[in-house]
């Protein structure tokens, strides 16, 4: 009894079904969270994480309804039994997407919302907000509209809201997810506070592991609507990286694939245990992944040529400043740059969507800047930020051939072979909106690729994605790119760039910074590089990703680990 | 370029004022505009609203209303002469036209056109006032005590205006990419292209306000009773600007009453001034309509009138 009354959160055999669903979204779940911890859930898409967040919000199944089993307690009492506004004064949740989530116009109406509806007399509310925001740093944006703010803003907003209602345990559902890595850090360095020096419970969702792996003092994973693994960050490490390590940072996953028994999950912890090994040693040889590699493609006309282009907006924002730029057939570009840096904007030129002020935009040869609303539609594919721009039509095979009757084009098979190779031949004749998320973008990509373009071009397609959908992703538009398209894609995740690109161009305020091949652009940068090259830096230089570290350092270290395991016996 | 004609926090005098006084300020220069006939306190309500919106450096903003404004009072001055024949002072005989029968152009109709021109572009202005000095929130909040609920629609629908025009512009970009030519077409196919952008918008905003009412769910949101917050505060500006509004109200009112600030236009145009109580109640009226055109006048001015009230 002692043990169970410390609990703040018990669940006793969970399991639930939407409504009208077959499967159970989550089944045969035993878990208890005790009050200050920092738990993190981890998993893969689908896997039941978001359900079981809302089922210690008291979301599920109040909100959703469903069929529902077990018993969720909450501080000893059954949940269901506990009043909603009683409930709501203890456990705050904040979800993805912070468009999704604010109310009202301005900023302090917004924090104020929360506490209105639990009924607060006036007094306790004007402390209460004027708390939040000196705390959150919010006062330049007290008097502000809620639409003029930047997602990280709003999502800052968002949490402020809730923090306001003064819960005890704050439920997060990848609050990171529509943000960029920087407002994703400052979120993160928030929270880390609100459980350190707040004492606050953090129940913490998340798909992009390398950030957080380190902040949580539990780590439960979970499977197909289960907790497979319920035990510390270096438990849950090793647990994971005997599975394939998808789940894992790229760091631990390096150490795990080495045959090291202790498992570091921060860029510190790595290269301490790396300079402990190398003592001594300096590497040289072995392939410099730093070479550009051989194009045989230059010399023809590129598939894209952006000339001394330029490009102002409306409300006299120069967002484009002098870009000169070509995309061979063949390369794999991806964009990096901060947020407002233009990166979405020169993409909408190069399709066509956004007419340059100055400058020139060719394909394949043609000015495409002076044709006013005409596009060059079949040549190109273009994927925005959302992929439900795209989901009108009834089934999924509908949204292929709207596409294909607007260019006047028939169906020669490739719908199938489209398809079949995006694995969503199983949904023809589904909805596309009652897919999921992933499946939703794969339709978007299947419903522009149908007039075989030349050129693909993605906004940030990678928000949002877990790591099995970001590596199916990138070795598809690898594939079509080694086909001989041209893709060029905007992505805030360096991971991603560095594994799948050939080329990559960072941008800033407007203008390309540098543009070159990725070990050459990545390979110098301190900050804009991946977690395995900031591990690897001065150990061997230029390596990015996960292969290429196992293939240079890896063999010298193992080497190494057998040679100390003989002097210890 | 469509921000501008949004509110914007300014930290001026104006939107300084408790909701209360700004909305029965706007209030009673509304009113009085749609009152009054007379053109000489037409255009005394437009000098003040000219001030205002002066004081509340929305000049620029005001200019794109102008343009609409100005527009229209053109029109209602042309319009009118052409098919109102109760003047007697005829200034013009044309020829017999199909509908209107024969033209007839009269002094009288001439001036009542433009009498009404000036009305609506008091109208106009005023709207344009609202826009600059009152925080939408907390006109809302204002309300919200007695109509929470509409309240709160009102202000979702408000929040995602925004939100949405820039979702319809991604779309209408996507679709263009998959061939959709919004250029082409009868206007049937038009009508049909761009029906298919409204079906995807509303196909997202449906999903999103499901998330929205989860969030708000989260947040207690009809879970008893609500209380209202709110930080507007009550000054002694908002005291004088308040009396301001209600003198001249009644001034206006009684003025009516006593067929000063009435003007008759037919059949024939009668004497602008009738006398010196058209002008003393014009004065009175418009002195006090400029109390916070006056106050804001004298608080950029002096400290010690800022820290005072």
């Amino acid at each position: 009894m002692g043990v169970a009354a410390l609990a703040l959160f018990k669940i006793e055999n969970l399991i639930y079904y939407y409504p009208g669903a077959e499967k159970p979204a989550l089944s045969g779940i035993n878990l208890g969270i005790e009050e200050g911890e920092f738990v993190l859930v981890a998993g893969a898409s689908g896997s039941g994480k978001s359900s079981l967040a809302r089922v210690l919000a008291g979301l599920i199944p109040d909100f959703y309804g469903g069929r529902f089993g077990g018993r969720v307690y909450f501080q000893g009492r059954e949940m269901r039994r506990i009043d909603r506004r009683k409930l709501a004064r203890q456990v705050g949740m904040v979800f993805q997407d912070p468009e999704k989530q604010l109310v009202l116009t301005g900023v302090e109406a917004e924090i104020a919302f929360g506490l209105e509806n639990l009924g607060l007399p006036q007094k306790e509310m004007f402390r209460r907000v004027a708390e939040v925001i000196s705390f959150l740093g919010l006062t330049e944006l007290r008097q502000e509209f809620t639409a003029t703010l930047s997602g990280g803003q709003k999502q800052k907003l968002v949490l402020a809201a809730v923090l306001a209602m003064q819960p005890q345990v704050l439920i997060l559902d990848e609050p990171t997810s529509q943000l960029d890595p920087v407002a994703a850090e400052d979120f993160f360095n928030l929270v880390k506070r609100l459980n350190e020096e707040m004492g606050f419970t953090i129940i913490l969702v998340e798909q992009r592991l390398e950030r957080c792996f380190h902040l949580a003092d539990r780590v439960v994973i979970m499977e197909e609507g289960r907790v497979v693994q319920d035990g510390t960050p270096d438990q849950s490490a090793r647990w994971a990286a005997g599975r394939g390590g998808s789940l894992i940072p790229p760091v631990a996953r390096f150490f795990s694939a080495l045959g090291f028994s202790s498992l570091p999950v921060t860029v510190k912890e790595g290269r301490r245990q790396l300079r402990q090994l190398f003592s001594g040693w300096s590497l040289g040889g072995g392939p410099d992944f730093r070479k550009a590699p051989d194009s045989p493609l230059t010399g023809r006309t590129p598939l894209v040529g952006v000339k001394n282009m330029w490009f102002t907006y409306a409300n006299g924002r120069e967002a484009l400043q002098g870009i000169n730029l070509k995309v061979n057939a063949g390369e794999f570009v991806a964009i990096l740059g901060e947020n407002g840096a233009g990166k979405s904007t020169l993409l909408k030129i190069m399709v066509g969507l956004l007419q340059p002020g100055r400058g020139k935009v060719m394909v394949k040869g043609n000015d495409i800047s002076k044709n006013n609303g005409q596009h060059p539609g079949r040549q190109m594919a273009y994927i925005s930020q959302n992929p439900n721009d795209y989901l009108f039509q009834d089934t999924v095979e509908d949204e292929l051939l709207f596409t294909l009757k607007n260019f006047g084009m028939e169906d020669d098979g490739i719908i199938d072979e489209l398809l079949e190779e995006l694995q969503i031949g199983g949904y023809r004749r589904v909805n596309p909106r009652d897919l999921s998320s992933g499946e939703r973008q794969r339709v978007a990509l299947a419903s522009v690729l149908v007039t075989r373009p030349e050129l693909l071009v993605l906004d940030e397609p990678t928000r949002g994605l877990d790591y099995r959908l970001k590596a199916g992703l990138g070795s598809f538009l690898a594939g079509r790119a080694a086909a001989g398209a041209g893709v060029v894609l905007v992505t805030h995740d360096v991971e991603f760039a560095a594994e799948y690109a050939s080329r990559v161009i960072m941008m800033f305020a407007g203008r390309l910074v540098s543009d070159g091949a990725k070990h050459e652009i990545l390979g110098h940068s301190v900050f804009y590089s991946t977690q395995i090259g900031k591990l690897c830096r001065g150990f061997g230089d230029g390596i990015l990703t996960f292969g290429e570290a196992l293939e240079k350092i890896g063999p010298l270290l193992s080497g190494k680990t057998v040679a100390r395991a003989g002097t210890l016996k | 370029m469509l921000d501008k004609l949004f509110y914007k926090e300014k930290g001026l005098f104006l939107q300084s004022l408790h909701p209360l006084a700004a909305l029965a300020y706007l209030g009673t220069l509304l009113a009085l505009a749609l009152a009054v006939t007379n053109p000489l306190y037409l255009l005394g309500i437009l000098l003040v609203v000219a001030l205002a919106i002066r004081a509340a450096d929305g000049l620029e903003a005001w200019e794109s209303y102008l343009k609409i404004a100005l527009f229209m009072m053109v029109l209602i001055m042309i319009i009118n002469p052409l098919v109102v024949h109760a003047g007697k002072t005829i200034i013009w005989h044309g020829p017999r036209v199909p509908v209107f029968g024969r033209l007839t152009i009269s002094l009288e109709a001439i001036c009542y056109g433009a009498a009404m021109g000036v009305r609506l572009l008091d109208i106009i202005s005023v709207f344009c006032l609202y826009n600059l000095m009152v925080h939408p929130d907390k006109a809302l909040n204002l309300f919200s005590r007695f109509a929470g609920k509409s309240v709160l629609v009102i202000s979702l629908a408000t929040r995602m205006f925004p939100a949405m025009i820039r979702e319809l512009e991604s779309i209408r970009g996507v679709q263009q990419m998959r061939g959709v030519d919004f250029g082409n077409g009868s206007t049937k196919e038009k009508v049909r292209k761009y029906s298919s952008l409204v079906n995807i918008l509303l196909l997202s905003s449906l999903e999103g306000s499901l998330e929205i009412a989860e969030s708000m769910q989260a947040r207690a949101f009809g879970s008893g009773p609500r209380t209202c917050y709110t930080r507007n505060l009550w000054r002694p500006r908002d005291v004088l600007c308040l009396s301001g509004s209600a003198g001249a109200m009644g001034a206006g009112i009684w003025g009516l009453l006593h067929s000063f600030g009435s003007y008759t236009y037919y059949p024939q145009l009668d004497y602008l001034i009738s006398g010196p109580g058209t002008v003393a109640v014009l004065l009175i009226v418009v002195l006090c309509l400029s109390v916070p055109v006056i106050i804001d006048w004298g608080w950029r001015r002096w400290h010690y009138l800022k820290s005072k009230i």
